[in-house]
C-alpha cells in the first residue's frame, strides 16, 4: 500500500493505492494520525484502492470519529465497485460519508 | 484406429511401473494422460516411441506391431514426435539450427528448404523474431515453443507431450498451452501427459487417468472430470481441487498465504471478483475469527464439484466453542462479512473430537468456461 498526502491549510487529501488489510491498515493509521493535527477536512481518495477488509474498515470508523471530535468531516471518494460492496455489506455506507 | 496398445508392461529394477496398459487411440484424437506422480504416465509415452522398451505387450501403429524385431525405430520416431519437459534443445545451436537439424539429416531436406519450413514454424509458435537466438537467450516458455516447432519440423503424425509445462515458471505456462491449443485445431493426433487439469478438460477428446500401472479410467474429458466413476479417479480429482494448510498464529504470513490461494484460484479459473471475495472471507476468518480463538488450525479450501462453490473447512483441537458466537468487537465485522457472503456456515465437533467450522462461499467457479 502506498499513501500520497497533500495538505492545504486545514484540508488533508490522502490518496491510497493498493490493499487496506490486516497488514497495511496499521501503517495507514500511523501515517494519517501523524498528519491530521489541525485538519478539519479529511479526504480519502480510494480511486486506487482495490481491496479493503474489516481491519481497514475499523480504521475508517476511528478516523471518522476523530474528525467528528474536532468538528470536522471525513469524505471517502472514488470507491470502486469491489470496495463499495464491502462498505455496503457491513453497513458502513450508512456510517461514512462516501462520494 | 491409429494406435492400439495391448497389455503393455514395463518394470524398473523389478518394480512394475506399467502392469497391463491397454488403450486404443484414433487418428486426430487429443488424449490427456493424468494421474498421480509415479504411476507410469511418462513411461507409457516413452514406451510408445521406444525410448523405453516394454517388457511385454503389443504396440500396434497403423496395423504394424512396433515391438517386432524388424521395426525401423528411427522411422517410427519420425512418425511420433516427442516434446519433453526439459526442452532438450542443443545449447550451442541457434533456434533455427535446432529446428532444421533433424529435417536436414533425417529427411534429407536442403538447407534452404529446411530453413524456410523452420521460419514458417517459428511464426506458428510466435517466435519468428528469435530465429538467430541461442537457447540461453530465450525464456523457458520460448524454449519449449522452439522444441514444439522442432518436433513439427519432422511432420509427425502423432505428437507425444511429456509434461510440457512442468519445468516452466507459472507465468510461462499459458504461452506453451496456447501453442498446443492451436496445434489441436490442425487435427494432429496428440497424447499429452499433463498436470494442467483445466487444459486437459478443455482441450482433450478423451482423458486417460493412470493409476496402479494401468489406464484405470478413461473417457471423454467432460465426463471423466465431472462424473468420474471409479474411487481413485474421484479421490485424485478431488485432491487437485483442494488446498491444505496448517496455520499457526505466530508464523502466519497473510501475503504468502494469499499468494498460494491466488495461484489455486487462477488454476480453478476463478474470475477476479469471486477471487477477491475469497481473499476477503479468508482474511476475516483467519485473522479475526480463528486466530483470536485458537493458536493453530488446519484449513482446507476446495471447489465443490456439485455446487461449483468454494468450500472452506477449518479444524482445531482445544477450545470446542463456536468462534462465530464469541462477543468481541474485532470479530463483529468479520462475522457480518462471513454471514453476508457464506451460506451455509456449519460448526460442529467431528469424529476425531476436533472443532470443525465449514463455510460455503457460493459463485466461485463457472465450470466449463474456456481455459487460460
Amino acid at each position: 500500500m502506498k499513501i500520497t498526502m497533500n495538505r492545504t491549510d486545514k484540508q488533508l487529501t490522502a490518496s491510497i493505492e493498493g490493499s487496506i488489510d490486516t497488514v497495511t491498515s496499521p501503517d495507514l493509521e500511523k501515517q494519517l494520525t501523524e498528519s491530521w493535527d489541525d485538519i478539519t477536512d479529511l479526504i480519502l481518495d480510494f480511486s486506487k484502492v482495490d481491496y479493503i477488509s474489516s481491519a481497514g474498515l475499523r480504521f475508517m470508523i476511528t478516523a471518522s470519529r476523530h474528525m467528528e471530535d474536532v468538528d470536522g468531516q471525513m469524505t471517502i471518494r472514488h470507491v470502486n465497485d469491489d470496495v463499495k460492496e464491502v462498505f455496503d455489506m457491513t453497513g458502513f455506507d450508512q456510517l461514512l460519508n462516501i462520494e | 484406429m491409429l494406435i492400439e496398445i495391448k497389455h503393455l508392461a514395463k518394470s524398473f529394477g523389478g518394480i512394475p511401473v506399467l502392469k497391463d496398459v491397454c488403450a486404443v487411440i484414433e487418428k486426430g484424437e487429443i488424449i490427456s494422460i493424468i494421474g498421480p506422480s509415479g504411476t507410469g504416465k511418462s513411461t507409457f509415452l516413452r514406451c510408445l516411441n521406444l525410448l523405453e522398451y516394454p517388457d511385454s505387450g503389443e504396440i500396434i501403429v497403423e496395423n504394424r506391431n512396433v515391438l517386432a524385431s524388424n521395426t525401423d525405430i528411427p522411422k517410427l520416431r519420425m512418425k511420433m514426435g516427442m516434446v519433453f519437459q526439459q526442452f532438450n534443445l542443443f545449447p550451442h545451436l541457434t533456434t533455427v539450427e535446432n529446428i532444421t537439424l533433424a529435417p536436414r539429416r533425417l529427411l534429407k531436406k536442403s538447407a534452404a528448404e529446411a530453413k524456410e519450413q523452420a521460419m514458417t514454424l517459428l511464426e506458428t509458435v510466435g517466435l519468428s523474431g528469435k530465429a538467430n537466438s541461442l537457447p540461453q537467450e530465450l525464456s523457458g516458455g520460448q524454449q519449449q515453443r522452439v522444441a514444439i516447432a522442432r518436433t513439427l519440423a519432422m511432420n509427425p503424425e502423432i505428437i507425444l507431450f511429456d509434461e510440457p509445462t512442468s519445468a516452466l515458471d507459472p507465468t510461462m505456462v499459458n504461452e506453451v498451452l496456447s501453442v498446443i491449443r492451436n496445434l489441436a485445431k490442425t487435427g494432429i493426433t496428440m497424447l499429452i501427459v499433463t498436470h494442467e487439469m483445466r487444459f486437459a478438460r478443455d482441450l482433450s477428446t478423451r482423458v486417460f487417468y493412470m493409476d496402479e500401472g494401468i489406464v484405470y479410467e478413461e473417457g471423454p474429458a467432460k465426463e471423466l472430470f465431472d462424473h468420474p466413476s471409479r474411487p481413485k479417479t474421484r479421490a485424485f480429482l478431488r485432491r487437485i481441487d483442494m488446498l491444505n494448510f496448517v496455520l499457526n498464529r505466530e508464523e502466519f504470513d497473510l501475503y504468502h498465504f494469499r499468494g498460494q490461494v491466488e495461484t489455486f484460484a487462477e488454476k480453478q479459473l476463478m474470475e477476479a471478483k469471486p477471487r477477491k471475495m475469497l481473499h476477503l472471507v479468508l482474511e476475516e476468518l483467519i485473522e479475526n475469527i480463528l486466530f483470536p480463538h485458537t493458536e493453530t488450525f488446519t484449513l482446507e479450501i476446495g471447489i465443490s464439484e456439485e455446487t461449483k462453490s468454494t468450500e472452506i473447512c477449518a479444524k482445531w483441537s482445544g477450545d470446542m466453542t463456536n468462534p462465530l458466537q464469541s462477543i468481541d468487537e474485532q470479530g463483529d465485522m468479520a462475522r457480518t462479512i462471513l454471514a453476508k457472503r457464506c451460506s451455509p456456515i456449519v460448526f460442529g465437533v467431528n469424529e476425531l473430537s476436533q472443532a470443525e467450522l465449514k463455510l460455503n462461499l457460493p459463485g466461485a467457479v463457472s465450470r466449463g468456461q474456456n481455459g487460460p
